[in-house]
């Protein structure tokens, strides 16, 4: 087991602070660490992978990767919310750095290029909710804390944004890691990202009181 | 943000996305409220890391980049290099891993060349929100 990062500098009014979810995120990425240092171990022709996680909060699964399943590499976050953009080079730093991890303050990947990404890492806002704040509303509040939780119909409506644009923003050896939870329907997603010509796998899941969390893998 | 970060975003408006002027982004023309800044950050040199950076770069793109940050020293193409750890090639190496990992930007605006929409840095980090109006 690898240990957790450091947090203790984060302050959790304004950043989401790592649960259940973030800690089964560590524990699969660190079960796929084989899969993915063999596939991204050749860096000469394709050049260095890129790993870009949405939705950084604390920092802590960027972290983690970048400490003990792929130093090598080029690091790229985004979040809406601008304490969660500071925090998460200020977790990076403060459990030893890494060469290369930008952040850009953005909706999802917006402003991105295309073809860009090797690796994603995604532990979305996933649980149902009548409505989706706007991150328009939460500048003004100054208040994200429901925006990193709450994910619309079905829990849906962020991750359903992402799985749509995968094929403009990944590139051809590109694998993506995405939480769900029971009520996304995550076997339909499955289902269609196959028939889309993704290769689809579950790399774990957990029961966790009401909730059973899954991690899946989308991979070309 | 690092200054290789600059070729790897573009413009955010959708009409933009379609059109090759949404990137690179712009460092041309400054604002008053939030002049650039610029600050080198050491960063410990690789030179096989630099060296698989490179088929990642759009090095017309960079070289644009880093002519409106003040850096004319870069050659017009991409160097050839075989082997990362021939001592010939350890002054390109450095020189790179200057200007792309450890020259950081910690403040100033980039300039969309299609739309003219202006995206601020600040402390070290780009915004790419939109204001309501041009999102589609």
């Amino acid at each position: 087991m690898f240990p957790t990062p450091s947090t203790s500098h984060v302050d959790y009014d304004q950043v989401y602070e790592p649960s259940e979810d973030s800690f089964l995120f560590l524990d699969l990425l660190q079960e796929e660490r084989s899969f993915i240092q063999e596939r991204f171990s050749d860096s000469s022709k394709l050049g260095i992978p890129t790993v870009l996680e949405l939705g950084l909060g604390s920092g802590i699964i960027t972290t983690f990767f970048h400490n003990y399943i792929l130093p090598q590499a080029l690091f790229l976050g985004t979040d809406v919310n601008p304490h969660a953009c500071k925090t998460a080079l200020e977790t990076s730093r403060a459990n030893n750095g890494t060469r290369y991890f930008d952040v850009l303050r953005t909706n999802i990947w917006d402003g991105l290029r295309p073809n860009t990404v090797d690796v994603l890492l995604f532990n979305p806002p996933y649980v149902p909710a009548d409505n989706l704040g706007s991150y328009e509303s939460s500048i003004k509040s100054d208040d994200w804390l429901d925006f990193a939780l709450l994910g619309g119909e079905d829990g849906m409506q962020v991750t359903k944004i992402v799985l749509d644009q995968l094929d403009f923003v990944m590139r051809d050896r590109g694998v993506a890691y995405i939480l769900f939870c029971f009520r996304n329907k995550p076997e339909e997603v499955a289902k269609a990202m196959t028939d889309r010509g993704w290769s689809v796998k579950k790399i774990g899941e957990r029961k966790i009181r009401w909730e059973i969390l899954s991690i899946w893998r989308f991979s070309r | 943000m690092k200054l290789l970060t600059a070729n790897f975003v573009q413009c955010s408006v959708k009409a933009c996305s379609a059109t090759p002027k949404c990137f690179p982004l712009h460092f041309d023309q400054q604002t008053a409220d939030v002049p650039l800044e610029l600050a080198h950050e050491d960063v410990d040199f690789s030179p096989e890391f630099i060296y698989n950076i490179l088929p990642r770069i759009d090095w017309p793109a960079l070289l644009i980049t880093a002519r409106e940050l003040g850096n004319n020293m870069l050659p017009e193409t991409t160097p050839e290099i075989e082997n990362p750890n021939a001592p010939e090639n350890e002054q390109i190496l450095r020189d790179l891993h200057t200007l792309l990992l450890e020259t950081q930007i910690i403040q100033g605006s980039m300039r969309c060349e299609n739309c003219n929409h202006i995206y601020f840095i600040r402390d070290s980090i780009p915004n790419f929100l939109l204001p309501g109006h041009l999102v589609q």
